[in-house]
């Protein structure tokens, strides 16, 4: 299951650019500017009153701005709505109603079924515990290998015999060729779903021990808010070099209720994987802080890239599907070997193959 | 040769190309280091097509 709806995963960005309807983005010079940010947030607010403003996501790929706004900061995601903006008008491009009472695209249902079943952190862990498993499955493989191939030439499949040895034939060599990547894609993979909770523990120790100083303060009110664009032109002034990706507004789940938590990356190939968030006095939009992410995040980041397969062009996209193919078969052709066992120890049925040879 | 390296010798070069592909379009910037990560991570998919055809002609 994880594999076959992983498949289309490869080409996410495809098919939603594909399958999209939004409107195309006005045509301007490349070194247009970029509009107001809190131009754009007012439009959000005056839009949405009900809502909070939760994030702004400043892309660096398309002109492309997105403000993300919840019922209230602890709701859950599903219920958030957003607001696509050309980046350089500031035209509202499209609203994006939350996953909760909007149709599903393709894209969100392969998503769902791939990370967490649709059931958020349990689904997300249980698919965590199925992925250990499948590693589990990969390393009895490997020690299984040397005894089942016996004295075969390496890659030999047998197309003579009983569908069953074309079948094991088949399995071994899929399998033992793909191997390296399994296992990566499949270690990424069990570390991806744990995302959730390592954030939460960074959440409440590393960014709580950062905000403690501001305890038994009163969080700033909306309108004592500094701009969002000055945090923006700030931290992009405190670290150049760096792109500033997201301007997380304070009171989240994430981060601190005084703070913009100011998201940034870098820009070559590894350190545009790697986050770097800093902190903003959400009252006087002074940097508080940039802070250093802790082991266990940074191996989620570089793991990212290396299970999604998005970061070697549209080729490495290919090898990635074909890849999953392969393994799609070694799954099917195991679990063909296994259904189709014969009730007899495993000593018996190495016998059998060398007395074949 | 001996039955370990008969066994695992083409499995380690695999897995090894492998491991060199994926990290050579992660820490290269681009252009060469990519076409060689795309060599490399085709490894195994080639080795899978040589060997199939060889049994269908054998």
């Amino acid at each position: 299951m994880l594999c076959v709806t992983g498949l289309p995963l490869v080409f996410h960005d495809e098919i939603g650019d594909w399958l999209d309807d939004d409107p195309p983005y006005a045509a301007l010079p490349a070194e247009t500017p970029m509009a107001n940010l809190d131009r754009m947030v007012d439009t959000a607010r005056q839009r949405h009153p009900d809502q909070s403003i939760w994030y702004v996501y400043v892309d660096d790929d398309e002109p492309r701005v997105v403000v993300g706004m919840l019922p209230s900061l602890d709701a859950d995601r599903a219920l958030a709505r957003y607001l696509k903006f050309d980046a350089r008008t500031g035209e509202v491009l499209k609203e994006i109603e939350p996953q909760a009472t909007r149709p599903l695209t393709f894209n969100d249902v392969m998503l769902r079924l791939h990370r967490d079943l649709f059931t958020d952190l349990p689904g997300g862990l249980f698919l965590g515990a199925m992925g250990l498993l499948f590693l589990v499955a990969t390393i009895s493989g490997i020690v299984l290998y040397a005894p089942f191939v016996g004295r075969q030439r390496f890659g030999d499949v047998r197309r003579t015999r009983s569908p069953r040895i074309k079948w094991l034939d088949l399995h071994n060599l899929l399998g033992v060729t793909t191997l390296a990547w399994v296992l990566v894609v499949g270690v990424t993979g069990v570390v991806n779903e744990l995302a959730q909770p390592l954030f939460l523990i960074w959440q409440r120790t590393d960014v709580q021990a950062l905000v403690r100083p501001y305890s038994g303060l009163v969080p700033p009110r909306r309108d004592e808010l500094s701009p969002v664009q000055q945090a923006y032109d700030t931290v992009k002034r405190t670290l150049p070099g760096m792109t500033v990706t997201s301007v997380v507004f304070p009171g989240g789940r994430l981060g601190s209720a005084h703070h913009y938590l100011v998201w940034t990356k870098g820009s070559q190939a590894l350190t545009s994987r790697l986050f770097s968030p800093v902190l903003l006095d959400a009252r006087t939009g002074k940097v508080t802080m940039v802070v250093d992410m802790p082991w266990y995040l940074r191996a989620l980041e570089v793991s990212r890239p290396l299970h999604f397969g998005d970061y070697g062009g549209m080729p490495l996209k290919i090898i990635w599907a074909l890849l999953d193919l392969a393994t799609i078969m070694v799954l099917g052709s195991g679990l063909y070997l296994w259904l189709s066992r014969r009730r007899s120890p495993i000593e018996a049925r190495l016998a059998e193959l060398q007395a074949a040879e | 040769m001996s039955p370990f390296r008969r066994i695992w010798l083409w499995p380690l070069l695999l897995a090894g190309w492998t491991i060199f592909g994926l990290i050579a379009a992660l820490l290269g910037e681009g252009g060469v280091w990519w076409i060689l990560s795309w060599l490399a991570l085709s490894s195994p998919l080639a080795t899978i097509a040589i060997c199939l055809a060889r049994s269908r002609r054998d």
